[in-house]
């Protein structure tokens, strides 16, 4: 999608690319430190950074700039908080044919271990799971915009199912 | 966790349908599907891009120019001054080899130059030559006034401010001074340049520049100067020129009190005794003098 004349420092590019991106870099960030507005003040630092310096930046490099720029300021700035998600709200039940009153119980149990074992999860396992489930970013995106190798994508991923499964079955 | 990497194509969506059965059975799912699907059932905050743009285009933020490197001028030049220094005196170190002889006032003093030819330097002058290229070019700059017996050789050149003086073996006087420039020959044939003119002066003949006018002198029979027998002689010299050679030979400073300069003196004073010297030029031109401190005062006899 990008020739080599695509530089962020067009106005009308730049912007292209905020939008695009605003929201999957929110998400980032909220992964990393549970807070939204403070989330998001990291992405807009990160946002005016590259535009800052986009003339040194590589169009098709930005969205990995954006990534880690969010990651350094967030380990600049932000002290590690307790990362605890919320559920949407008319999120629907794995079974959405048992109505029964007990498997909606049972399932509001799993949802609440869930999100506590989520928050237990070091930062960089959780992200890589929370990018792949929310975002549902495939391993190879993940990487990318972390700037690391798919193997070890993979590998934070499998640690954080493990983690997850063994501590929920725990309960 | 057994069939981890299948449990990972199958998050990863790469997992085709049928594989996905064949996992199911061989593995116990429950708590990762429940895991996977409620996760996925989680919120973020949602970000008002549009508004979030625009709080980000209203923050005072300026894209960076390629980085402007300002030279600092200070440090710049004081390196460039360190660097001209160095290379200048190494220059001068190495290469040039200047030698220079001074005399003070009062003070006389002999050389010899690297072709043993003889420099009788008299007081406050200076010669500066260089000694590495003398066999060659036997060329030097003399300030002043100074006595020369050159021995036979190549060209032989003093370089005054007034003019060039060649020879090729010979004695011969060079005295070069504030408006005044004098060349003697004693011997030999001395070639002399002044304003491109160049005048050939064979022995007993002077070559004198007086205020940019040249003068003819009469001949003369010496045989070398008078100054280096401890005595200054002067052939119609006017009195600012004979001052300028007292103030030379002795230590002093001396003043006219309404007296013209330009008056022409001839005659001679010694060296070795002020005030003989002092009478020897006053007396002949019916002068005056009294010392007040270091500053001695011409004025007409019989005026004060």
């Amino acid at each position: 999608m990008s020739d080599d004349e695509t530089t962020l420092c067009d106005e009308n590019h730049f912007r292209d690319f905020y939008l695009k991106q605003v929201q999957s870099a929110s998400n980032f960030a909220y992964y990393k430190c549970g807070d939204g507005e403070a989330a998001l003040d990291l992405v807009q630092d990160a946002f005016a950074k590259i535009w800052e310096n986009c003339s040194k930046i590589d169009f098709n490099k930005a969205k990995t700039y954006l990534f880690t720029s969010i990651t350094n300021l967030f380990l600049n700035t932000i002290k590690h908080q307790k990362v605890v998600l919320q559920y949407a709200k008319d999120a629907p039940n794995l079974d959405t044919n048992n109505q029964s009153p007990e498997y909606l119980l049972e399932e509001e149990e799993f949802k609440q271990k869930l999100t506590r074992t989520i928050a237990s999860l070091s930062e960089t396992q959780r992200e890589v799971f929370l990018l792949n489930r929310i975002d549902g970013k495939k391993y190879r995106e993940i990487a990318d915009l972390l700037g690391i190798s798919q193997k070890t994508v993979e590998k934070r991923m499998s640690a954080a199912l493990q983690i997850l499964k063994a501590q929920i079955e725990n309960i | 966790m057994k069939k981890e990497k299948e449990i990972l194509k199958w998050l990863n969506n790469d997992l085709s349908s049928k594989e996905m059965e064949d996992l199911k059975q061989s593995e116990d799912l429950q708590t990762l599907e429940k895991i996977a699907h409620y996760a996925s059932q989680l919120e973020t905050p949602k970000v008002d891009a549009q508004t979030a743009l625009e709080t980000l285009k209203a923050r005072n933020h300026s894209k960076k120019k390629p980085k402007e490197r300002t030279i600092n001028f200070k440090t710049f030049y004081r390196v460039a001054a360190v660097l001209v220094l160095v290379l200048s005196s190494g220059y001068f170190f190495f290469y040039s080899n200047n030698t220079s002889f001074e005399t003070q006032i009062a003070q006389r003093k002999t050389f010899t130059l690297p072709d043993n030819s003889e420099v009788v330097l008299n007081a406050a002058s200076k010669i500066s030559f260089n000694e590495k290229k003398w066999a060659n070019k036997r060329t030097l700059t003399l300030k002043g006034e100074a006595y020369f017996k050159v021995k036979k050789g190549q060209t032989f050149s003093v370089k005054t401010t007034d003019g060039i003086v060649t020879v090729l073996g010979t004695q011969f006087n060079v005295k070069e001074r504030k408006n005044y420039f004098e060349v003697h020959c004693y011997e030999g044939l001395v070639s002399v340049t002044h304003n491109n003119k160049t005048t050939k002066l064979p022995p007993g003949k002077t070559f004198r520049v007086i205020n940019g006018k040249v003068e003819n002198v009469e001949d003369f029979y010496a045989t070398n100067p008078s100054w280096i027998q401890q005595e200054s002689s002067f052939n119609k010299i006017p009195l600012d020129q004979v001052i300028a050679e007292l103030e030379r030979q002795y230590d002093l400073k001396i003043k006219v009190d309404g007296i013209d300069t330009s008056k022409l003196f001839t005659g001679s004073f010694t060296h070795a005794d002020k005030e003989i010297a002092l009478q020897a030029v006053t007396i002949r031109l019916k002068l005056s003098y009294k010392i007040e401190g270091k500053n001695i005062i011409f004025y007409n006899y019989g005026a004060q």
